[in-house]
Formats: structure tokens, C-alpha cells, sequence
């Protein structure tokens, strides 16, 4: 009799412990509330879409330019909060590539469920950070046709800007304006000695916004394509030619250009009557 | 608004389904039996190469489906017709030890310029068959079968299998004859079951297999991949030669043409490279998209094993590779639609001296691949049925 009862005391103990267990003040914290975040890309020149092929744009420095296809990436983009703490975009990839021949790559859906609340500003690399610019990172196209030879520094262009300009001669000369890692060369030998990082950050400006609960909130990008040749420094065609991957003062001089050639877009295109936009 | 008058009623939905399955399985386009469960083929990407690959979702790769491919690949009887005359097949042109291409050493086709059965000299020059299950952006020289292609009918590798039969300046047959001389021969019925499901032999099937095969044709052993992956050094004219192949201010090759990153040695694209001055527009990339920035533009052929597929340029007007680098070098001609990567224009080409146009040419070779051009599994079976 003893022994039945302790049997019973040993399966009511069994059976009220673990209910005890979900009554504890350790109760699982509710979910925050979070939502979505989409980018989406624009180009633009001279404050209205890039048309391209045609060479109907003035830079800076007077050339007459046009643009016939531009492929880039960024990564590392940054939601920063007014109480200046950020989130960085991550949970599935953190590099973006955008072509311009590639509609599909225009959106970035972000899958990251973002806290909900107001961000005052985006921040983003332009190009790619020497931790992550690895060789053969990206296998697959249209990624891996951004590879930047080994010998110049390897890893992948942060951006193929390809076009022509009227030279001096009134000759329709190709530019590629690509940018990437930059190299050191001994001024006697012409052997490359070292290498020079030119990815840098970009602040893009008004670019404030809300994450609302469940809801997806999509922020228009835009490339103002003009910005490259101008501001602080003037770029000249004419003076730097086709080709820059083997001239680290000229990609200095785009790069330090690249500070203000992204904005946020507050209506987009298709949305728009025509003319010309607030740029 | 009320678009209930627009709207199917649901019954119907089941009638339109069937009608719709009705459409897809017309007696000359039988998918694989269901339920039937080939021997899966996996292909491994070597290293560094692309993971994504463009093998069509109803046509998956099985070892018994390559086994029938590589069969009738070599098959002269592909043809439709049995006289030893009028045999024919895709290894007829497709040589092995030429990177299954023609080369400019073919026994029948004079200095590679293909012609088909009957004569006809075939429009268009042939391009190899190295690592095409990477290409995402179109075959042909201008893109024009692929899988953006509205035409369903021009989408892929098993859609060349019929469009080579029926094309005069190739088989110049036809696929009722093809597949009904197919179905006769014993052994090969046999042969579709195993890779299909059942003998029915059509010439949807007999395009799946052969694209099945032509999947497997992999070159990632030359110098070059051995050099990638640490196991062998290249020669110092090798080195010079492949630093000017990735350097702007040397040949600038690899914008195109691939390298270290892109190891297919093509980016599949398509490029006015400066040949012409005139163009017709009628096999190049415009021809499909209408496009004027295409003009003129074509597909950079792989460089793998470049010295074997001769002669060289969409119209083999290059018979050696000594002859396309001192184009580039030297010959390249401006109009409005040159690519801007050309930008070596400026100087009417790189202005490579000739040391330099030896290292450039040893490093090409160093894209040679012994192993893909004597491999047997690529090679004539030993008996066909």
C-alpha cells in the first residue's frame, strides 16, 4: 500500500513539474515586430533615365558622352536608426549586383525581417570591402564576368561603366570606366609593388524612411550617372583615355567623385508624367 | 467593375487543364515514362567553373541517356539513310581530336569550311563543343537558341539535334526518316527504354539524348586548370603571355574572353569586335533583337583548345591564330556599333610587338586540354546497335 502511494505522489510530482515548468517567470519573449525592406535601381544622367547608346550627354569637362551599359556592386548596406544604432543587411547575402542590361537584377528584395521603426539614414560600400572581395567568391554569371585579373589585384570590378566620347580629334572613342582594386607600380621597373583598396562608403542622402509591421517598404535607388565626372574633381575623357584599370589616379579621382551619385528616388519614373525629375 | 464575363467558371477549369496536357503530349513528343527512374548523372563543377548549368527540367541527365547520346552522335545513320554515301552525324563535322569541331585539318571539309549531304556549303562557321552546359546566354553565334527564345522550338542543345537533320547545308533529311530508320535498327529501341522509360523512338528523344551527351563534353584539365588549382607553373613567356591577356593595357582578352574568374574562357556574350566597317545584319545578334548597338556583334567562341578550331572569326575569315592576334594587334576597323570595350581602337588595335604576340599565343595554348581531346568516353564507341 505504502509503495502505491508513492508511486502516486512520484506521477503527480511527474505530471506537475513540467507544468510548473511553462508557469515560470521565463516566459519565451514575444517576436518583435519586423518587416520588409526592397531596393530598387535607377539610372540616371543630368536629372532624368539614362538613355543609352546615345551620345547626348555634356560632362563636366565638356565631353560629349554617352553610356552603353553599366554593371556594379554594392554591399554592406546599413539602416541606420536616430538613436544611432544600425542594422546591416545580411541574413541571406550581403553583396548586391546590378546590370543594367539585366532587368532582374533592378529589385533587391531583402529577406532580412528588419525591426520595425524610422531609420533616418542608408548607408552602403560601393564595390566590395577587402575582407570579402575574394577570387572566385562568384562562379556563376553574370557575377563572375566581374572578376578583376589577379595580377591587377584580384577579386571582382566594383563597377564596368562602358561608353563613348568625342575626343579631341572629334573621334568616337569607347571608355571603360571601371573601377576596382588599384596597384602600385615601381617607376622603374613598371613591376606592380602593392595594391590599393578602392572601395569606399556611400551616404546616400534624404534617405530616411519606416519599417512598418508586416508591411514591405521599397526604397528607389538612383545612379546619377553625371556625378562620376564631376564633383570635387573634374574627369576628363581626354585626359585619362579608354581605359583606367591600370591608372590608380584616375580611379582615385572617380572614386572621390562617388560620394554624392546615389539618391533615393521619392517617385518613381513609371510614376511620374515626364520631364524632367528634382535632380 | 464586374470581370466575371472574363473569368473561366470554375467546372471548366478541369476541361481546360486536359485540354492543355492534350496539347503537350502529341504522339512526336512523349516525355519520359512516368514513374521511370534512369540512373541520375550528376555533373561536378571543377573548380572554379559556374555551378549554375542550363540542363533543361524534363530532360535530366541519366547514365543510360548519355550512353544512347554518345550512340547516336556517332551514328551516320542520323541521317535518314543508310548508303555509306549519304551517312552522316553530328561527329561526321564534331571531331574529338578538334575540340568537336571541324579544324582546319578536316579529311572532307577543305580548310574547316563544313558543307552538308548533298553539297550545300553550310552558311555559317562551326563552333566546338567544350563545357556548353555553362552557356546561359544562347547558342549559336548569335544567341538565337536559348531559353528566352518565344519559339520553343529553338530553346537549347536538343532543339540543334533536328535543326541539324533537317538543315540542307548539314543532313539535309528528315526526322520521320531518321527516327523511323532509328526505331528499325535492333537494339536501339532497346536502348530508349532503358534511357526513357519505353522503345518509342522520336525525335524529341533522340534530340534529349544526344543534348545529353554533348552536356558531358567538359574541358577543365588544360595547363591552365592545373596552374588554377596550384599544380603546375606556367612557363615565363606563359606568365608574360597571360598578363597581357588580363590587362587593359596589354591585349585586354579577358573582358571578353575570360581567365582567371571565368574560367569557361568565353562570357557567352555578344561583341562587335571591330572587323567590318558594313554590315548586313542578318546572322548576327541584331538579326534577333534589332538592336543597332548589335550590329555586327557576335559570340566570343571559348579559347579552350583555340588552336584545334581553326579557322577563326564567325566567318573563318582568320586562318591562324597568328593572324587574329595581329588583327587585334593592328587591323581592328571603327564604326558606330564597335563594342566599347574595344577601346584599343583609339591606336587601330593593341600594338603588340612580336615578343609579345609569342607569349600572348603560348599562354593560349596553355588552354589546350589533352584529356578532353583523347578522353574515350567522348570518343566513337566501340560498336554501334
Amino acid at each position: 500500500m505504502k509503495l502505491i502511494k508513492t508511486l502516486a505522489y512520484l506521477l503527480i510530482i511527474l505530471f506537475i513539474m513540467p507544468l510548473a515548468g511553462c508557469n515560470k517567470s521565463e516566459d519565451p519573449v514575444p517576436e518583435p515586430d519586423t518587416g520588409k525592406i526592397t531596393f530598387k535601381f535607377y539610372h540616371y544622367c543630368d536629372g532624368a533615365p539614362l538613355d543609352f547608346d546615345i551620345r547626348k550627354y555634356v560632362n563636366e569637362a565638356g565631353n560629349q558622352y554617352m553610356v552603353n551599359e553599366i554593371q556594379y556592386f554594392i554591399s554592406d548596406v546599413t539602416l541606420h536608426r536616430p538613436d544611432a544604432s544600425s542594422y546591416m543587411i545580411m541574413a541571406w547575402k550581403d553583396i548586391h549586383y546590378v546590370d543594367t542590361d539585366i532587368p532582374s537584377t533592378h529589385e533587391w528584395k531583402v529577406l532580412d525581417e528588419i525591426g520595425t521603426g524610422d531609420f533616418e539614414r542608408i548607408t552602403f560600400t560601393f564595390g566590395i570591402s577587402e575582407e570579402k572581395n575574394q577570387s572566385l567568391m562568384f562562379v556563376d554569371h553574370p557575377e563572375s564576368l566581374m572578376f578583376w585579373p589577379q595580377y591587377l589585384g584580384g577579386g571582382y570590378h566594383y563597377m564596368k561603366l562602358n561608353g563613348k566620347w568625342l575626343d579631341t580629334n572629334q573621334f568616337e572613342r569607347p571608355y571603360d570606366f571601371h573601377l576596382g582594386i588599384g596597384q602600385i607600380y615601381d617607376s622603374q621597373s613598371g613591376e606592380i609593388t602593392g595594391f590599393i583598396q578602392n572601395y569606399f562608403e556611400i551616404e546616400v542622402p534624404a534617405s530616411g524612411f519606416t519599417i512598418n509591421k508586416d508591411q514591405e517598404t521599397v526604397i528607389n535607388l538612383v545612379m546619377k550617372v553625371e556625378k562620376w565626372f564631376n564633383n570635387p574633381h573634374t574627369y576628363d575623357h581626354n585626359d585619362w583615355g579608354g581605359d583606367i584599370m591600370q591608372k590608380q589616379e584616375a580611379m582615385k579621382l572617380a572614386c572621390e567623385n562617388g560620394h554624392d551619385v546615389f539618391g533615393v528616388l521619392s517617385v518613381p519614373p513609371s510614376l511620374r508624367y515626364g520631364g524632367r525629375s528634382e535632380f | 467593375m464586374d470581370f466575371g464575363i472574363l473569368k473561366p467558371k470554375l467546372k471548366y477549369y478541369p476541361l481546360i487543364f486536359s485540354l492543355l496536357l492534350a496539347g503537350c503530349t502529341k504522339k512526336d513528343d512523349p516525355v519520359p515514362v512516368p514513374g521511370y527512374q534512369p540512373t541520375p548523372y550528376v555533373i561536378e563543377a571543377p573548380f572554379g567553373f559556374p555551378q549554375k548549368m542550363n540542363i533543361p527540367e524534363d530532360n535530366p541527365m541519366t547514365v543510360e541517356g548519355i550512353e544512347l547520346g554518345r550512340l547516336l552522335f556517332y551514328d551516320g545513320r542520323m541521317s535518314g539513310r543508310t548508303h555509306p554515301d549519304s551517312l552522316m552525324s553530328c561527329a561526321t563535322c564534331h571531331l574529338q581530336q578538334n575540340a568537336f569541331e571541324c579544324g582546319i585539318d578536316h579529311p572532307v571539309y577543305e580548310n574547316g569550311f563544313t558543307h552538308g549531304l548533298t553539297g550545300i556549303p553550310t552558311p555559317h562557321l562551326m563552333l566546338p563543343m567544350i563545357n556548353l552546359v555553362w552557356n546561359m546566354n544562347g547558342y549559336l553565334w548569335n544567341g538565337k537558341i536559348s531559353n528566352d527564345n518565344p519559339n520553343s522550338s529553338f530553346r537549347n542543345i536538343e532543339d540543334l539535334v533536328w535543326m541539324g537533320v533537317v538543315a540542307p547545308h548539314e543532313m539535309n533529311g528528315d526526322t520521320n526518316r531518321t527516327k523511323a530508320l532509328i526505331a528499325s535498327i535492333p537494339g536501339y529501341p532497346e536502348m530508349f527504354k532503358k534511357a526513357f522509360g519505353s522503345e518509342e523512338v522520336t525525335m524529341k528523344r533522340i534530340g534529349m539524348a544526344v543534348a545529353q551527351f554533348v552536356r558531358t563534353l567538359i574541358s577543365s584539365n588544360a595547363k591552365f586548370d592545373r596552374y588554377m588549382r596550384g599544380e603546375e607553373q606556367l612557363t615565363s613567356s606563359e606568365l608574360s603571355g597571360f598578363v597581357l591577356f588580363t590587362t587593359e593595357e596589354g591585349a585586354d582578352c579577358f573582358h571578353c574572353h575570360g581567365g582567371f574568374g571565368n574560367p569557361l574562357f568565353t562570357t557567352n556574350l555578344f561583341y562587335n569586335n571591330g572587323k567590318d566597317t558594313v554590315f548586313p545584319g542578318t546572322d548576327d545578334r541584331y538579326a534577333l533583337t534589332g538592336d543597332p548597338m548589335d550590329l555586327g556583334a557576335y559570340k566570343p567562341t571559348t579559347l579552350r583548345n583555340i588552336e584545334l578550331t581553326g579557322p577563326y572569326m564567325h566567318d573563318g575569315r582568320f586562318a591562324t591564330l597568328e593572324e587574329v592576334i595581329d588583327f587585334y594587334s593592328h587591323g581592328l576597323l571603327w564604326s558606330p556599333y564597335i563594342n566599347p570595350l574595344m577601346h584599343h581602337i583609339a591606336n587601330g588595335g593593341t600594338q603588340l610587338i612580336p615578343s609579345e604576340k609569342a607569349d600572348l599565343i603560348a599562354f593560349i595554348k596553355t588552354l589546350r586540354d589533352e584529356e578532353f581531346l583523347s578522353k574515350p568516353e567522348f570518343g566513337p564507341p566501340a560498336k554501334l546497335p
